[in-house]
């Protein structure tokens, strides 16, 4: 993937460089906000990574002006203000994520991935495949191997994003937003017990497991 | 140079006192104008109507008899006293009968012409005194020349009563209008000057002053009255985050100061697997701390009214998401889970944060309450017409004395030291309950084998009812 990564910040920068080129990606960074929107304007790329607050032109004017102007590359805001009304404005102005600072490197890769995948699949699917893992959207069935899973709505929904992710890394925190719409961390290990169930569901009957543990860092739904 | 004038002229009262005197004085010219329109103006047309009546019954006698008709009139009329002044003279100006000597002015050519004059009158005490008249010529067919006038004078003289009349009444209200406002002003400024003693006194670092209300309601009072309220709101969100403060210092010193021993220590081993190990430990510990310090700051916020958007949100919902939520997870710990969720409860609340107060209650629950336990969670209207949010657990419960200390920042009882934790959930919650008008209610629980167990009771106002549908 090609990102650029917008941030005034140095070390921050050279952080996130490091990170994301760790994980094989291409990145660009520009210094602030007038040049980082010439910049997105000029070349194309898969996401881009804009810190909310810069030097000139901030974050949020940024992105409303790049959208404005008619780019459709998805962006993820980087910010030290995580409460949910600077989220909720973040989102508004034509953010398609939001992570506050600080975050661990992986949660950054894992959210940055989900947004590139994002671009790719702008068509409407119908019909999701991992292996032989079947996911019908209309008909809301499960299949494997031709076998029906019966799911729950919500363990379909959490299904439903690994699926649509599959092959990264999600991180709890991204599953606890994206399928339950909740903005903190509980304290308890909700979420694995969640994926425990949705895997006795899944992958017990089955010799190949689809679904991984990343340690340190999420899941993965993998063939 | 606006700065030399006296205070009370700079005050925004009294140049409102200064426009009331300047508009009272264009009413005064106004009510002249109407006044001399109405008296001095009738009287004067009133007057040129009668000239002219008078003019025309001459006129009438000169049609029917000729010049000697005409001067046997003006002998009659001159003798009779009435309002008019008259004179009749031949074409050679001299006199035939009438008031006058002589024509006050050249007569015209042919047809008739108005005049006004001065002329001087004789009273009986032989006083000669300057006296106006106007009236009109009228040029006869056989050269004469007739003169019709009227004196004019009791109309200055009306005029001129007006005119003082009006002029004075309009002094005394100038008079009156600036030193009422100079009154009001000097009010209004003593009690602006009350509110800007108040914000000294708050700068110089007495933040528990507050402006004096009146409790007259009026304008000055509803703006003590705010700035009171900004004053205490303020006050608050001070002594917050001082506690803040206070809070972070205390409590991510002793972590801090073990994350710093632990790194130093991994600096002398060698290179290896216990190095590796020791860097692993201090970035969990890292990851604790900065745990703690986002709940803390999650804390400050709710805590100083922060809120995200509030909506009436149907309590029920909220119940059933996170029954859905929690139940595997009880399930996962050997605890039963059971809910009891009433439907048609609203309340007026940020989503996000009631459902966070809830989940930290979840989560004690799960934490706290020993193998085989129950956890349930209800929601429900209580008999003062409350919405409650409550999670029962089968726990040791928290004895009655620790209850009240349990909410406040980082406390946590000895037996839970050992649980993971930042010792802010109850904090976070009760401050959630607190931002929406609420309480956090601790009391006994179910009870079982190993305590009283614990109820705790996110109590809420309930929303307006609007369930039309």
């Amino acid at each position: 993937m090609r990102v650029l990564v917008i941030e005034d910040d140095n070390d921050a920068a050279s952080f996130v460089h490091k990170v994301l080129t760790e994980a094989g990606h291409a990145v660009d960074v520009e210094g602030n906000g007038e040049s980082g929107l010439d910049q997105a304007q000029s070349t194309d790329y898969d996401a881009l990574v804009v810190d909310r607050m810069l030097p000139g032109l901030d974050g949020v004017s940024l992105l409303r002006s790049y959208r404005d102007g008619g780019g459709r590359t998805p962006a993820l805001f980087l910010s030290a203000l995580g409460d949910v009304d600077h989220r909720v404005e973040g989102l508004t102005a034509g953010g398609d994520d939001y992570l506050s600072k600080p975050y661990a490197p992986s949660e950054l890769v894992a959210r940055v991935e989900a947004l590139g995948r994002r671009s790719v699949g702008e068509a409407p699917v119908t019909k999701l495949t991992v292996g032989g893992l079947e996911m019908d959207l209309l008909a809301r069935t499960v299949r494997r191997d031709g076998q029906k899973i019966d799911l729950q709505p919500r363990e379909f929904r959490l299904l439903e994003f690994l699926m649509r992710h599959a092959g990264q890394v999600v991180t709890r925190t991204m599953l606890l937003e994206k399928v339950w719409d909740y903005h903190f961390d509980p304290q308890t290990n909700v979420i694995d017990v969640h994926i425990s169930r949705l895997r006795g569901k899944i992958d017990k009957d089955f010799d190949a497991p689809l679904l991984h543990t990343v340690r340190g860092a999420g899941y993965r739904l993998q063939a | 140079m606006i700065n030399r004038l006296p205070a009370l002229v700079r005050t925004t009262t009294f140049r409102l006192a200064l426009v009331h005197a300047a508009l009272f004085i264009v009413f005064s010219g106004a009510l002249l104008v109407y006044l001399y329109s109405a008296t001095a103006g009738y009287l004067g047309r009133q007057a040129g109507s009668e000239l002219n009546a008078e003019v025309s019954a001459l006129s009438a006698a000169y049609a029917r008899g000729g010049f000697s008709r005409l001067n046997q009139s003006v002998i009659e009329r001159s003798s009779a006293r009435g309002p008019f002044f008259y004179l009749l003279v031949r074409g050679d100006g001299s006199k035939v009968s009438g008031d006058f000597d002589m024509l006050p002015d050249d007569p015209p050519e042919v047809g008739q012409t108005d005049i006004s004059f001065d002329y001087e009158a004789r009273s009986i005490e032989g006083d000669v005194q300057r006296k106006s008249a106007a009236g009109r010529m009228v040029r006869l067919q056989d050269q004469g020349v007739l003169m019709v006038a009227y004196d004019t004078g009791a109309r200055g003289e009306i005029v001129g009563r007006v005119t003082d009349v009006v002029w004075t009444s309009a002094f005394v209200g100038i008079i009156l209008s600036l030193l009422g406002g100079a009154l009001v002003s000097r009010w209004a400024a003593q009690r602006a000057e009350a509110l800007a003693k108040t914000a000294e006194d708050v700068m110089a670092g007495d933040l528990s002053r507050r402006a004096p209300v009146l409790g007259s309601g009026d304008e000055f009072d509803r703006l003590s009255e705010r700035l009171n309220a900004m004053l205490s709101k303020l006050e608050r969100l001070m002594v917050a985050s001082r506690h803040a403060g206070d809070a972070i210092a205390h409590d991510l010193r002793s972590p801090l100061s073990r994350l710093r021993n632990r790194l130093e220590g991994a600096l002398t081993e060698p290179v290896g697997e216990a190095r590796e190990e020791a860097i692993e430990q201090s970035l969990d510990e890292l990851d604790a701390v900065l745990e703690t310090f986002n709940a803390i700051l999650r804390l400050s916020r709710v805590q100083s009214g922060d809120s995200g958007p509030m909506q009436l949100l149907d309590v029920a919902l909220i119940a059933d998401e996170l029954s859905e939520l929690y139940e595997p997870v009880c399930d996962e710990n050997d605890l039963s889970f059971h809910a009891e969720v009433k439907t048609g409860l609203y309340v007026q609340a940020d989503r996000s944060l009631v459902a966070q107060a809830v989940v930290n209650l979840l989560d004690n629950a799960v934490k706290y309450t020993p193998k085989n336990g129950a956890v349930v969670l209800r929601a429900r209207r209580t008999r003062a017409g409350d919405v409650e949010l409550a999670v029962t657990d089968t726990g040791p419960g928290i004895p009655r004395g620790d209850r009240s200390r349990v909410v406040e920042r980082f406390v946590r009882l000895e037996q839970s030291r050992t649980e993971p934790g930042s010792g802010l959930g109850l904090s976070l919650a009760a401050a959630v309950a607190d931002l929406h008008g609420g309480r956090l209610e601790l009391t006994e629980g179910a009870g079982g084998p190993s305590g009283p167990g614990l109820r705790a009771a996110l109590v809420l106002p309930a929303g307006q009812k609007t369930r039309q549908d």
